[in-house]
């Protein structure tokens, strides 16, 4: 089966005398596959999927998606891979507070140059699915963690990404909030959705994710579906 | 880097206004300027007499006896009026201190200083030629110096002198005074004739004061005055208004430190003085640096103005580089101060939510509004985003009105200029002029007026000219007597510009300068009698003309004054060229044909207007660097500001391109309002000064002069305001585009 990522001997370092943040990691994600990233604090989780994000650039080695490489594309073309293959969500939602919570759906859609009405209908309609069309015009900071999150979610997901990529998504959270936003991701990812999750939450990446990868010290410790790992 | 910028500025701001604040007199004290400049006849005296005399009663100081010479120099064909030359072995002395403008003091016997006074700069290096010296001799010009009572025309080494003088001219020199008392033309009288007392008889000639010098300086930088301090106050409260929005924007900004700070047990007066002086110590730098880029500015600046007001040097006073920082210091220290307190007085948390919370409820409304306009998206949160932040955009926007205030008024202020040295050259109509090599004048009909009207016609490139004659008159109850220009021919094709009424048609009719109505009191259809001295003559005041000065000035035909009985010397001829023509072709055909003994002159640029319009020119420069500069560090701290809301736009799929263009729009907007403020601004400044610069040269404006904006030109005005914000903004767009993404969301 064709890899959707593919991650090939990436290492990362942040200065040139310091430690590797990710050292030698190689891995692949199918498709569909509903993937969680596991390891203590300041293990290498987040700075993994920032690479396959493209919001960092690996020191060594190369990261694929959907057969291009990523590592190599300019700060223009890594915008729109961003803007068009991948949605983000973030452990503090990163929305922006001076707009709107259907104008914050919306930018993706608007950078990307979607037309006017195609963005509204799309927005809409996610906004309809996660539940949070009433708070359309109210602004991020009246909003509960938990509606915020959904807005994020919605964001992420208003240009149809291949992939969506979540780092810590409850970690802001209260337990019952966090296990709706999992119940959440988890159909998504049912509905056909990739999706890899940073989390240091065993119970989440258990019942939310069907594969776990261990990441500790930078380096890959472990990989639940032996199938997909390469040493 | 704000207090850098705003701290130079100041300091040039504050030179510049004491530069314009009497500049002859502090220039006079410090090249030790002589009060008179006396010719003596060294043939009737001895080098001991002249010495002796440094003793004679109310005599201060003294220096010489120089030798000294009347000559004609000239340069390329072309021959200069009279010059006095005068021989020094050195620029410096106890009296007459010679500032060298450039190059150096003569060295070798062919060498010549030429005076900055005279207005005449051929390069350095170039050729003049002696031409009533015996065997011609030529003299390279090695320097230009500036005397601050115009002690000479020239100078060069003393043994020279000799050599250079006319064959068969008395041998002459030259004696430098400073007395106990020369405040008045007749205390330097009085002073001069005890000096001749005590010499033989026939030793003294004539002598110039420091009194003349001074008139004509005084006048000058009279002029000058107002638009100098105009650029000075642009830059102070530029400076001012610039540091005192970024420093409360960076105290603002790091409330959350200082909410840090308190929750690990710093007192409140503690806080506020670790912030104060985390501002200050920055702040200090800046400003030190800042006098030093303040100085390194001024240089320039302060050689034109120099120039302009005729003092040799002008330098930054030690006061300002002392007052300038401490100022500067202190308005850092009291911005800071208000928002510090505020931190001090609020609990940890507090201090800490503050600097993390959303800013509740600012630009919403706009925002939603830019949401709606179909423009890109970048575009439009780039248009709405200064809403949220009031006082930075406020900040921003002065920034911007100054600079482009600065812009409108010295592109009017140029413009008035232009019309004015045009109006008094007559650099368009007549860019020529003829004259005697001697200085004298003819009367029409004569040889020499035939051979010069021959001339004319012969040369293709003559439209037209008219014969003109220098003339002073007594004018009704008028104390001084009055400076008439008299034509012969027709003469209103010279196009002087006329502040009232119309150009004289006929016999018994005159214009007057502004000067001759405010003395006379008479105005304009009003009759005024004229005396030449042999008869009476009374004519009818028609118009009034832009002739500045506080002498009064009549301009009338030869016929008003009694025609050809009238016995006047014609002075020039005053030359109109056909189109295409050049002045310095024509000027070189026409010396040609005209031989020696002939001046045959080109446009004269004027010292004063050219160096006005460099001054001009520099200071608006600076002025809209220093906005941009402005912009750029309230832009700067925007983007840091919103670092972390730049991340959140480059992770959703924000482009460079867009990145770039959305901070842009930042300043769009408050460009475009500080246009629409600065240029009714900008021209109210420039009326004003120009106002202020024709009463300080006794005259009033014709309409022509106030009229100098066109649509055009203000719409290009308006667009300099998004140049200078666009200017200002780029780098931090740049920046802003290029921080990594991953680096700008973990920024709080």
């Amino acid at each position: 089966m064709d890899a959707l990522i593919r991650v090939d001997d990436v290492s990362k370092r942040y200065d040139n005398n310091g430690p590797f943040a990710v050292e030698h990691v190689s891995l692949d994600i199918a498709a569909g596959e509903a993937v969680a990233i596991m390891g203590p604090s300041g293990s290498g989780k987040s700075t993994l999927l920032n690479l396959i994000a493209g919001l960092d650039r690996p020191t060594t080695g190369t990261v694929a998606v959907a057969g291009q490489r990523i590592d190599s594309l300019s700060e223009t073309g890594l915008a729109k891979y961003r803007r068009q293959r991948v949605g983000m969500i973030f452990q503090f939602f990163n929305l922006l507070d001076d707009l709107t919570v259907a104008d914050n759906v919306l930018l993706p859609a608007q950078l990307a140059g979607l037309s006017r009405a195609s963005a509204r209908r799309r927005a809409d309609e996610l906004l309809e699915r996660l539940k949070i069309s009433d708070h359309r015009q109210a602004y991020p900071a009246r909003l509960s963690g938990g509606e915020r999150q959904r807005v994020a979610i919605a964001r992420a997901l208003v240009n149809s990404p291949e992939l969506l990529l979540a780092d810590e998504p409850t970690g802001a959270l209260d337990t019952a909030t966090g296990e709706e936003i999992g119940r959440l991701l988890l159909e998504l990812n049912q509905a056909g959705q990739s999706m890899i999750m940073v989390t240091h939450n065993p119970d989440l990446a258990l019942r939310y994710a069907g594969r776990t990868i261990e990441i500790v010290d930078g380096r890959l410790a472990q990989d639940t579906a032996g199938a997909g790992a390469r040493p | 880097m704000v207090l850098l910028v705003s701290t130079a500025s100041a300091t040039l701001g504050l030179a510049l206004l004491t530069a314009a604040n009497g500049p002859f007199n502090r220039a006079f004290a410090a090249q030790r300027g002589a009060d008179a400049a006396v010719a003596v006849n060294s043939g009737r005296v001895t080098t001991a007499q002249l010495t002796a005399t440094r003793r004679a009663a109310g005599v201060t100081a003294a220096a010489g006896p120089f030798s000294a010479a009347t000559v004609t120099l000239s340069s390329k064909g072309v021959s200069l009026p009279s010059s006095l030359l005068v021989g020094r072995a050195s620029p410096g002395g106890p009296l007459d201190d010679l500032t060298l403008v450039s190059g150096h003091w003569p060295q070798r016997p062919d060498q010549i200083v030429l005076s900055a006074g005279d207005g005449f700069f051929p390069g350095i290096g170039s050729r003049m030629t002696v031409t009533t010296a015996p065997g011609k001799p030529h003299l390279t010009v090695v320097g230009i110096a500036n005397s601050i009572t115009n002690t000479a025309d020239a100078w060069v080494l003393p043994s020279e002198i000799s050599a250079l003088r006319p064959a068969k001219a008395p041998a002459t020199a030259e004696m430098l005074y400073r007395f106990a008392s020369a405040s008045s033309n007749n205390q330097l009288r009085g002073d001069v004739a005890a000096i001749s007392a005590a010499l033989p008889a026939g030793a003294v000639g004539g002598f110039s004061s420091w009194l003349s010098a001074r008139q004509q300086a005084t006048g000058n930088s009279a002029i000058l005055a107002p638009f100098v301090e105009a650029f000075a106050l642009i830059g102070l409260f530029m400076s001012v208004l610039i540091v005192a929005n970024v420093v409360t924007g960076a105290v603002v900004a790091s409330y959350r430190r200082i909410g840090v700070l308190k929750s690990v047990g710093f007192s409140p007066a503690q806080v506020v003085s670790a912030y104060v002086a985390r501002v200050g110590v920055p702040a200090v730098a800046g400003c030190v640096i800042g006098v030093a880029a303040g100085n390194l500015l001024a240089i320039p600046v302060l050689h034109k103005s120099a120039a302009s007001f005729g003092v040799g040097s002008q330098s930054v006073p030690v006061w300002v580089n002392v007052v300038t920082p401490v100022a500067m210091c202190a308005l850092v220290a009291l911005t800071a101060l208000g928002p510090a307190l505020r931190a001090g007085r609020l609990s940890a948390v507090q201090a800490i939510a503050l600097g993390h919370a959303p800013r509740q409820g600012r630009g919403y409304t706009m925002h939603r509004v830019a949401s709606r306009l179909r423009l890109p998206r970048p575009v439009s949160i780039g248009l709405a985003a200064p809403f949220a932040r009031p006082a930075r955009t406020a900040g921003t926007l002065a920034a911007i009105m100054f600079g482009v205030t600065a812009v409108v008024f010295a592109v009017g202020l140029n413009t008035t200029l232009a019309r004015a040295e045009t109006g008094q050259n007559l650099a368009a109509t007549a860019p020529v002029q003829v004259s005697l090599a001697s200085a004298n004048g003819w009367q029409p009909g004569t040889s020499r007026d035939r051979a010069i009207i021959a001339a004319l016609r012969s040369q293709p490139g003559t439209l037209r000219y008219v014969a003109a004659a220098q003339t002073e008159l007594s004018a009704g109850a008028l104390a001084r007597q009055v400076n008439a220009e008299v034509f012969d021919g027709n003469a209103a094709w010279l196009g002087f510009d006329l502040i009232s009424g119309r150009w004289y048609s006929g016999p018994r009719q005159v214009v007057v300068n502004t000067a001759y109505l405010n003395q006379t009191g008479l105005t304009v259809g009003q009759s005024t009698t004229m005396s030449t001295g042999t008869r009476s003559v009374t004519a009818r005041i028609v118009g009034q003309v832009f002739v500045p000065g506080n002498q009064p000035a009549l301009l009338t035909s030869v016929q008003t004054l009694g025609g050809t009985s009238a016995s006047l010397a014609l002075d020039e001829y005053l030359v109109g060229l056909r189109p295409g023509v050049t002045p310095s072709s024509y000027v070189g055909a026409l010396n040609h044909a005209l031989g020696g003994g002939y001046y045959v002159s080109g446009p004269d640029g004027g010292q004063f207007y050219l160096i006005a319009d460099s001054l001009i020119a520099m200071l608006t420069l600076m002025m809209a660097v220093v906005a941009g500069l402005g912009v750029l560090n309230t832009v700067l701290l925007g983007t840091r500001d919103r670092v972390h809301d730049l991340g959140v736009f480059k992770a959703v799929g924000m482009t460079p391109r867009q990145t770039i263009a959305m901070v842009l729009c930042w300043v769009v907007g408050p460009a475009v309002v500080a246009a629409v403020i600065a240029i009714p601004l900008g021209m109210v400044l420039r009326s004003a000064t120009a106002d202020a610069m024709a009463r300080a040269a006794y005259t009033a404006l014709p309409a022509s002069f106030q009229a100098v904006y066109r649509p055009a030109e203000i719409v290009l005005l308006a667009l300099s305001g998004l140049v200078i914000a666009g200017v200002g903004a780029l780098l931090p767009a740049s920046w802003a585009a290029r921080a990594r993404t991953a680096t700008a969301l973990r920024a709080e």
